[in-house]
């Protein structure tokens, strides 16, 4: 039996040692707004914070996760970077299919987080690992910049 | 004039010899122990060969497979995917390539009408039952070392496992190369065919160690460096050598370019799980080596190795000093985005995620590049290959997982990205070229086997 502090409540899981946490989020604990894409940390929609900092779920075995604290895209509008993002990805209206969208928002945060004024270069080494098949990249961007802003 | 020719003649003849005679003496991989050694008949202390104590009266199938484990047959005896011990497996060569054969007990294309004594000439001699000279690909020059015991025990192993049919696939060779009969000069030179002598000026676990590195492990296959005649020169024992387009480190006792700086328990953990933190982890022929034998060792064994390692001679070598601290958290400090926009694009889509622009892993310690010997390689060798083909490895602890980027990324690519990963986090950024990548895909490539590998 695992104890994890997932979005601020702790949670009890029986489960493998070995087990991605992405798993562990989705199909143990219903927290499906974390999406399965490639599987092996290339495309980002399995994005989560752990300890603060954005990790691929899909690599990060739950017995690795420690006491570090995780945050998911369901929990990320209760810090106030995600606030600002989410209401900035809204209104830039980022999304189009949606499926990477939760990715790139825990990603977004995690920039705002580290870097709160990014530039294009920061925007892009944080984000560069995060894909969109339908192409927001300019929108998110944009959305990122306006976030900042908010904050400025 | 004749006379004078004939002179120059015979002095460049002495010279060679003499040169070769200095290069091939003191061929045995223990004797930088000095002392003295007994035959193992005359041997005083426990004994050093065979199996553990706590395997000691198990059946001689269940000895063999720890002793199959311990000498490493199945890395080399399996080809990519492949049936175990079917063979397969392409060594690349700068004369051509050689392939593994079949050992499982298929009477057609294995090993099934195998008699002890045919056996036992095999892992000792290299001649194979039809009296064929085998290429020292097989480590017949480490085997020798030993027991007859233990090599029956290994047969009788091999002997219980289902019959593959699996026939040998065609060596490609240059001549003079493919000329088998040549290897007989070699085998008088290079092999001993003696077995292993204990040294009674060390201890009974520095004797283990020393059987199990060269009996059975043959780590200097890889990481002793070869002479012209491409056998171990042990006057630079471990100092580490390029063998399959990977880097095997110098494994010396030497501080800065070897494992001299290493604690104890970093060489165990390293050795018997294929990582230790700070150090990263084994990945390519390493990492086969841990998941098809190391892992298997007991305890003792795996604390025998670390007391033999240890007492290896530092050899000196141009490996820098491993670099320990952590790169800057933001990709505008450390390397300047101009000196390699493109290796620090790549780094920024397809590694950073998993490697943090730090080195420092969220995600796992086998992840971790800050300390590793690969990426302050300026060679960038291991780096390059590890991109290439990823690590996919089954471990105690799970499995260790990094995709193979070779299909999706060009060489240019894959050059750019080590040259940026080991100026990032290593001592000495590399200058790979995208040709250079080329020629280390070809050292490591396995071809598959319903493809038969042309010469052209």
């Amino acid at each position: 039996m695992l104890t994890l502090n997932i979005n601020g409540q702790s949670h009890q899981v029986d489960v493998p040692e070995d087990m991605p946490l992405l798993w562990v989020l989705r199909d143990h604990l219903n927290l499906v707004g974390t999406k399965y894409g490639c599987g092996v940390a290339q495309c980002g929609v399995c994005t989560v914070h752990v300890g603060g900092k954005p990790v691929r779920s899909c690599q990060l075995i739950v017995g690795d996760v420690g006491t570090r604290a995780v945050v998911t895209i369901e929990g990320i509008g209760n810090t106030p970077n995600g606030a600002k993002v989410q209401q900035a990805w809204m209104e830039a209206a980022v999304p189009q299919c949606g499926y990477c969208q939760a990715g790139q928002i825990m990603s977004a945060t995690a920039l705002l987080d580290s870097t709160p004024q990014p530039d294009d270069s920061d925007i892009d080494a944080a984000m560069a690992g995060n894909l969109c098949r339908c192409g927001t990249y300019i929108r998110i961007r944009q959305a990122i910049k306006n976030a900042a802003a908010k904050s400025a | 004039m004749k006379k004078i020719i004939g002179i120059v003649v015979a002095v460049v003849v002495v010279i060679a010899l003499g040169f070769a005679g200095w290069q091939f003496l003191d061929l045995d991989p223990t004797s930088f122990a000095g002392g003295s050694t007994v035959a193992l008949g005359d041997y005083k202390g426990a004994n050093v060969t065979g199996v553990p104590g706590e395997l000691a009266s198990a059946d001689i199938v269940k000895r063999g497979e720890y002793l199959i484990h311990a000498a490493d047959c199945q890395a080399c005896h399996t080809a990519p995917g492949g049936t175990p011990f079917a063979g397969g497996f392409a060594f690349n060569m700068p004369f051509g390539t050689i392939y593994s054969t079949n050992i499982t007990p298929d009477k057609d294309t294995g090993i099934g009408n195998y008699t002890d004594a045919q056996f036992l000439a095999v892992v000792h001699k290299g001649i194979r039952a039809d009296g064929e000279k085998l290429y020292p690909a097989m480590p017949y020059t480490s085997y020798t070392y030993m027991t007859d015991a233990d090599a029956l025990a290994i047969k009788a192993y091999l002997f219980t496992l289902p019959p593959a049919h699996a026939p040998a696939r065609q060596n490609q060779l240059s001549w003079p190369y493919n000329q088998r009969y040549l290897l007989a000069v070699w085998n008088a030179v290079f092999n001993s065919d003696e077995r292993f002598r204990p040294n009674t000026g060390r201890s009974e676990q520095w004797n283990r160690g020393a059987y199990l590195a060269e009996a059975m492990g043959h780590c200097g296959e890889c990481h002793t460096p070869r002479n012209l005649a491409y056998a171990l020169d042990n006057h630079q024992k471990f100092a580490g050598a390029v063998t399959a387009g990977w880097h095997a480190f110098n494994i010396s006792s030497d501080k800065d370019s070897g494992i001299g700086g290493w604690s104890d328990e970093d060489v165990y953990l390293y050795l018997s799980t294929g990582h230790a933190e700070g150090h990263g982890g084994a990945a390519g022929p390493m990492g086969e080596a841990t998941d098809n034998s190391l892992s298997y060792l007991l305890p003792d064994d795996v604390h025998a190795l670390v007391t033999y390692l240890r007492s290896v001679p530092a050899h000196a070598t141009d490996l820098p000093r491993t670099v320990t601290t952590p790169a800057p958290a933001s990709h505008k400090e450390g390397v300047p985005t101009v000196s390699n926009p493109r290796g620090e694009k790549i780094f920024a889509g397809a590694c950073a995620s998993c490697h943090d622009w730090t080195g420092v892993s969220p995600v796992t310690g086998y992840a971790t590049l800050t300390g590793v010997r690969a990426v302050n390689d300026p060679t960038a060798t291991n780096v390059a290959q590890t991109v290439v083909n990823g690590v996919d490895r089954t471990t105690a602890e799970g499995r260790i997982f990094m995709p193979a980027f070779g299909e999706g990324y060009s060489d240019d690519d894959i050059a750019a990205v080590a040259n940026y990963v080991t100026a990032r986090f290593g001592a000495k950024g590399a200058s790979l070229t995208g040709k250079d990548v080329a020629a280390l895909r070809k050292q490591a490539a396995q071809q598959p086997n319903h493809q038969e590998a042309s010469n052209d």
